[in-house]
């Protein structure tokens, strides 16, 4: 890393220049190259949340939450108790849990089957940590939190991928 | 890299497509459930001899859980006939535009005589976006906000 105070040249990662002990940490943050790059680093998760997350009770039953989702049009319902967020429940878990099983399983609640604790971010992170996240752990869904953990909303796959295209202008011809 | 290029003129068969899963028309639902629960897959293609004819999805699968449905009908009745396809050699801009536009999250890709070929899904498309830029993804602090919430000594 050349200092752009003295131009001496130190290792990578350094904190201060070793010559003059001007701060390079500017220089190691990631920079934005291209506008998709600016749209990660700028955009807030509160600026593409959708308002009107679908929430239920841990004891509401299976059909409801299966019904809630189909009527909706929606991949997910958030477990909410009180404003703490404690499950979620997709309709991948529906496939994979409740699977042939489903009819026999439909009253019983749903606290048993949704996924308890889910990675959360807070309405202030940046664009880049949801796609990050969805990327590393395949997830489509991700609710969104205040900093004292309080249950905001929730950011989808498809919110991201539309926030994202907007900045590519796609011009195939299809 | 130069994304927007990228975009038009890489095809779908270079953003890695998966092997299709794929069963025959008159495959029963409780095969097809329990067949992707096995495969952890998200959906399935239902094809007579070569040809597509179908596609069915997790969505599909929700809606016959959620009214109850007879699971030992055929896959032929309930699945999405005429499906949504990308023929092969498009470009990812046309996939992405297809998926956006469309609300799909699996796009079947079929050769000219309609066989398919491979599935592009809405998860290997954020990979191939995430891939793009590595710079501002993969170079995160591991905590959304950083910075200290009081002024150090204060």
């Amino acid at each position: 890393m050349i200092c752009p105070n003295c131009g001496h040249s130190n290792i990578e990662g350094a904190d201060t220049c070793e010559e003059c002990q001007q701060s390079l940490v500017e220089l190691s943050r990631p920079r934005a190259v291209t506008s998709v790059d600016r749209t990660l680093h700028r955009e807030k998760l509160a600026a593409l949340e959708n308002s009107d997350p679908i929430t239920v009770t841990p004891d509401a039953t299976v059909g409801e939450c299966l019904k809630l989702l189909v009527e909706k049009s929606i991949g997910v319902v958030l477990v909410v108790q009180g404003d703490q967020l404690v499950g979620i429940f997709s309709e991948r878990d529906a496939l994979m849990r409740l699977n042939v099983a489903a009819n026999d399983l439909y009253d019983r609640p749903i606290s048993e089957f949704m996924t308890p604790n889910p990675e959360t971010l807070t309405v202030e992170a940046k664009l880049a940590y949801a796609l990050h996240k969805m990327d590393l752990g395949g997830y489509r869904h991700i609710p969104t939190v205040d900093e004292e953990g309080h249950f905001q909303g929730i950011v989808s796959v498809r919110d991201v991928l539309r926030r994202i295209t907007e900045d590519l202008v796609v011009t195939g011809n299809a | 890299m130069d994304i927007e290029l990228n975009l038009t003129t890489e095809t779908v068969e270079q953003t890695g497509l998966k092997d299709p899963l794929i069963v025959a028309p008159d495959v029963s639902i409780r095969d097809v459930f329990e067949l992707l629960k096995t495969k952890k897959a998200g959906g399935l293609l239902v094809c007579e001899g070569d040809t597509l004819t179908g596609i069915f999805t997790e969505r599909d699968a929700l809606r016959l859980m959620a009214k109850q449905a007879d699971l030992d009908r055929p896959i032929s009745e309930v699945m999405t006939k005429s499906p949504a396809t990308l023929a092969a050699g498009s470009s990812v801009a046309e996939a992405i535009k297809m998926m956006s536009g469309g609300g799909y999250r699996t796009l079947p890709i079929i050769d000219e005589a309609g066989k398919p070929l491979g599935v592009m899904s809405v998860k290997s498309l954020i990979h191939y976006i995430v891939q793009h830029f590595p710079q501002s993804v993969y170079n995160l602090s591991p905590k959304p906000i950083p910075a200290m919430e009081q002024r150090e000594g204060a």
